[in-house]
């Protein structure tokens, strides 16, 4: 293959704080690569393990989830909820073995908008380097294989 | 046997004296070493109730049953130490009311069968403190080790292999005293999370989805793994995500009927080490 | 005399049907779970267990199998037809109540429409089945008034030899005289024996429970509610049975492209008789349980004459909170009709 791989990347993010610090990104014009699709959601606390799950069943290569920092959710604790959540179920993908490095998690405030295009960048060559995700598209293109027996 | 002979002649207490309308426990199965769950409503029936080292299913889900505690009326259960448990998060979930419900308590050791003192949930706090500090060694789940061993991709073809053979029959959720939802994430389907199929990807978010409501409330009685006709080594995956609920956040599940749900819950100094 | 495949041959045999075409399907043990699946060589075949724990039915009627592919553009539709996969096939070792069961459900399958993904897979299959000398707790073919050594639903009939080195063939139709005419070299002549047949003993008697079952007064008795109080609704009973053939029709993907599959269902789930407006005829787990029972015994031989049940007991093997088939008729048998 002489061509480089070009991950897909679905990032969940929260209205309030990354989101806000993606558009900063953008009106400050910084360079991000564009192999991610930036889903925006209220919160955090919004982001169900089922989105990442799905991302995965529709063929991403890596996932991204982000929202504010610690302290700084605009519903008080939705991020604290969302921390928990994604603790417990990130050993669960590692058990299963869907490794832990094709989905990421961060806090970017809406002021970070240097911190967000260095993120997509790092996490974009981090999933380059993994490369595409062929275990879990052989269980999708055996969706729609026909039967064999 | 002597242990037998006492619950069953307190269970005919109980049913006559009317404290409680029904009796959950254990009736011969259809071979020697199976037991079935028995309904005990009278006093005559009590004389069925067996109790042996073969009473290993967790009762603890029939009492989610619809309409069966909705006159408040009292019913009594045997239980094992994992029932108690899954009875306390039942309460602590807002599934029923633990008052309701009256104990057999029993444990085994080979076939050797003891009863547990106590018969109200509250009273055998110290019983569970006692199992969260006595952990069961980690050799005897060689193959958990195992898995913890192998790479990802090692990982995911060991699952892929096993779940292969899901046949989607959801033995697995129906046995469970945990999986009380009305309507399964599965059976909605709108949006449908999750494929139905029963081909491997369908079968693989299936398992994960469950593991993943598991967390936390898994208690550990078996019933998915004995109940599964592929025998898929489901308590794995659950003995797995208990022993990260408990690493993370201190918290074996079923230690109380207050205790609060570890994923609805958090503290502000709650590990974020794989946050970027 | 009678012909003879002693088992010193069967790999021979294997090979043979191999080159003549046929994939070789048998009982399969893998850890501790078995499933009639393909093989390389005899060796791979675990005749020695009373029956796999999973049916054979699956090979005919999978869990779940693609039966189109649609994408929509703008305001084209276009679809894609998945039609089974063809060539033939031959199953070796198959049990009399697993064969049986395909007899059970080929009229259901070819009654008002032909399905064809069925027909497809049975004219593509040789049924080699071997006789049983060995039962379990479970087994009740003979409950069923059939018996260890039924031909229904099988080609070739083997019959084990006493001295366990092989077996007497019995050809019983002409797809299975033509399969074991390509290993004619390797059956012999000879007076060994047939070992006795596994003795099953018989549980209940039949017509008792269909009288019960078909008196429409006892629709509504109380013993449906009794019976089924321990029943967790889980699907074990009606995936693992040889003929049970309840099926559900989705779609997966999006409203642009996607599939519709074909894939099991089961009466035992709530889901099953669901309503869009909520509303569930069948609401009870102990009215779905009639509904499976009343269909095995009722509804099924009322159409197609025959029951909808082989004995081969999976059904009460396999529950998890030991009910089945067995333990409910044989209380049906026990009541006044």
């Amino acid at each position: 293959m002489s061509e480089t791989f070009e991950p897909k990347i679905i990032a969940f993010v929260c209205t309030y704080c990354t989101y806000a610090g993606a558009d900063l990104a953008g009106t400050s014009r910084l360079k991000y690569a564009p192999n991610v699709r930036i889903i925006r959601l209220p919160c955090t606390g919004r982001i169900s393990p089922m989105f990442i799950l799905k991302a995965l069943q529709k063929g991403a290569d890596g996932i991204l989830i982000s929202g504010c920092h610690p302290g700084d959710c605009h519903f008080t604790h939705g991020n604290y909820h969302a921390r928990r959540r994604w603790m417990v179920f990130r050993s669960l993908l590692d058990f299963m073995g869907i490794s832990p490095e094709r989905v990421k998690f961060s806090w970017i405030s809406a002021a970070e908008g240097g911190k967000f295009a260095d993120l997509i960048n790092n996490v974009t060559e981090d999933i380059r380097k993994l490369g595409p995700f062929d275990q879990y598209k052989e269980l999708i293109m055996e969706t729609e294989a026909p039967a064999t027996l | 046997m002597i242990t037998q002979e006492k619950y069953r002649s307190k269970a005919k207490k109980l049913l006559a004296d009317g404290s409680v309308k029904m009796v959950i426990g254990y009736s011969p199965g259809s071979t020697a070493d199976r037991r079935r769950p028995l309904f005990v409503r009278s006093f005559e029936e009590a004389d069925q109730l067996v109790l042996d080292s073969n009473c290993i299913a967790n009762l603890s889900g029939y009492l989610v049953t619809e309409g069966l505690l909705s006159d408040e009326k009292r019913v009594a259960i045997f239980l094992r130490p994992e029932g108690i448990r899954s009875l306390n998060i039942l309460a602590a979930e807002s599934q029923l009311n633990v008052d309701q419900i009256i104990i057999f308590g029993f444990d085994s050791i080979g076939r050797e069968v003891s009863s547990l003192s106590g018969e109200h949930a509250g009273e055998f706090s110290e019983l569970i403190s006692s199992i969260k500090e006595n952990p069961p060694e980690k050799s005897s789940e060689p193959l958990l080790y195992q898995i913890e061993q192998m790479n990802p991709q090692e990982r995911f073809a060991f699952w892929k292999e096993e779940f292969s053979r899901c046949i989607k029959c959801y033995a697995c959720r129906q046995s469970c005293p945990m999986c009380y939802c009305r309507r399964c994430i599965v059976d909605s389907n709108q949006p449908q999370w999750v494929n139905t199929s029963s081909h491997t990807l369908g079968n693989f978010e299936w398992n994960i989805v469950r593991a993943f409501h598991l967390a936390g409330r898994c208690v550990g009685c078996g019933n998915c793994d004995r109940s599964c006709p592929v025998n898929i080594p489901l308590r794995l995956i659950n003995a797995r995500m208990a022993a990260e609920v408990l690493e993370s956040f201190d918290h074996f599940a079923g230690m109380s009927t207050t205790q609060e749900p570890v994923l609805a819950s958090f503290k502000k100094e709650d590990s974020e080490t794989f946050i970027l | 005399m009678t012909r003879i495949l002693f088992s010193d041959k069967l790999d021979n045999c294997v090979t043979r049907w191999q080159s003549a075409g046929f994939s070789v399907i048998g009982p399969v043990t893998k850890d501790t779970f078995s499933s009639y699946a393909a093989v390389e060589h005899a060796s791979d075949f675990d005749l020695g267990i009373v029956l796999p724990d999973r049916s054979l039915k699956e090979l005919f009627f999978p869990q779940t199998e693609p039966m189109l592919r649609y994408t929509i553009k703008q305001q084209a539709i276009n679809t894609e037809d998945f039609t089974p996969p063809s060539g033939k096939r031959l199953i070796f070792g198959v049990r009399p109540c697993d064969a049986a069961g395909l007899s059970i459900d080929d009229p259901l399958f070819g009654w008002d429409y032909k399905d064809e993904y069925w027909f497809q897979r049975r004219n593509d299959s040789v049924i080699v089945t071997i006789a049983c000398t060995k039962s379990d707790d479970f087994c009740l073919c003979t409950s069923l008034k059939l018996a260890p050594d039924t031909t229904n639903g099988s080609d070739i009939l083997l019959r084990p030899l006493e001295n366990n080195k092989g077996w007497q063939v019995e050809e019983l139709t002409d797809r299975g005289r033509e399969a074991f005419l390509t290993i004619a070299e390797f059956l012999q002549e000879g007076s060994e024996p047939a070992a006795p047949m596994a003795v099953v003993p018989e549980m209940f008697d039949l017509d008792t429970c269909v009288a019960w079952l078909q008196n429409p007064e006892n629709f509504e008795s109380k013993f449906w509610k009794d019976i089924s109080m321990r029943c967790i609704g889980c699907g074990s009973c009606t995936y693992l049975c040889p003929t049970c053939h309840c099926f559900d029709i989705q779609d997966e993907g999006d409203t642009y492209s996607g599939i519709r599959r074909k894939n099991w269902d089961s009466c035992s789930f709530a889901l099953f008789t669901m309503h869009t407006s909520g509303h569930n005829p069948r609401s009870t787990q102990s009215a779905r349980w009639r509904q499976r029972i009343m269909h095995k015994f009722n509804y099924f031989p009322g159409k197609f004459s025959v029951n909808s049940c082989s004995g081969c007991g999976r059904c009460s093997r396999q529950c998890p909170v030991d009910m089945g088939i067995t333990e409910t008729l044989q209380k049906i048998s026990t009541l006044h009709s």
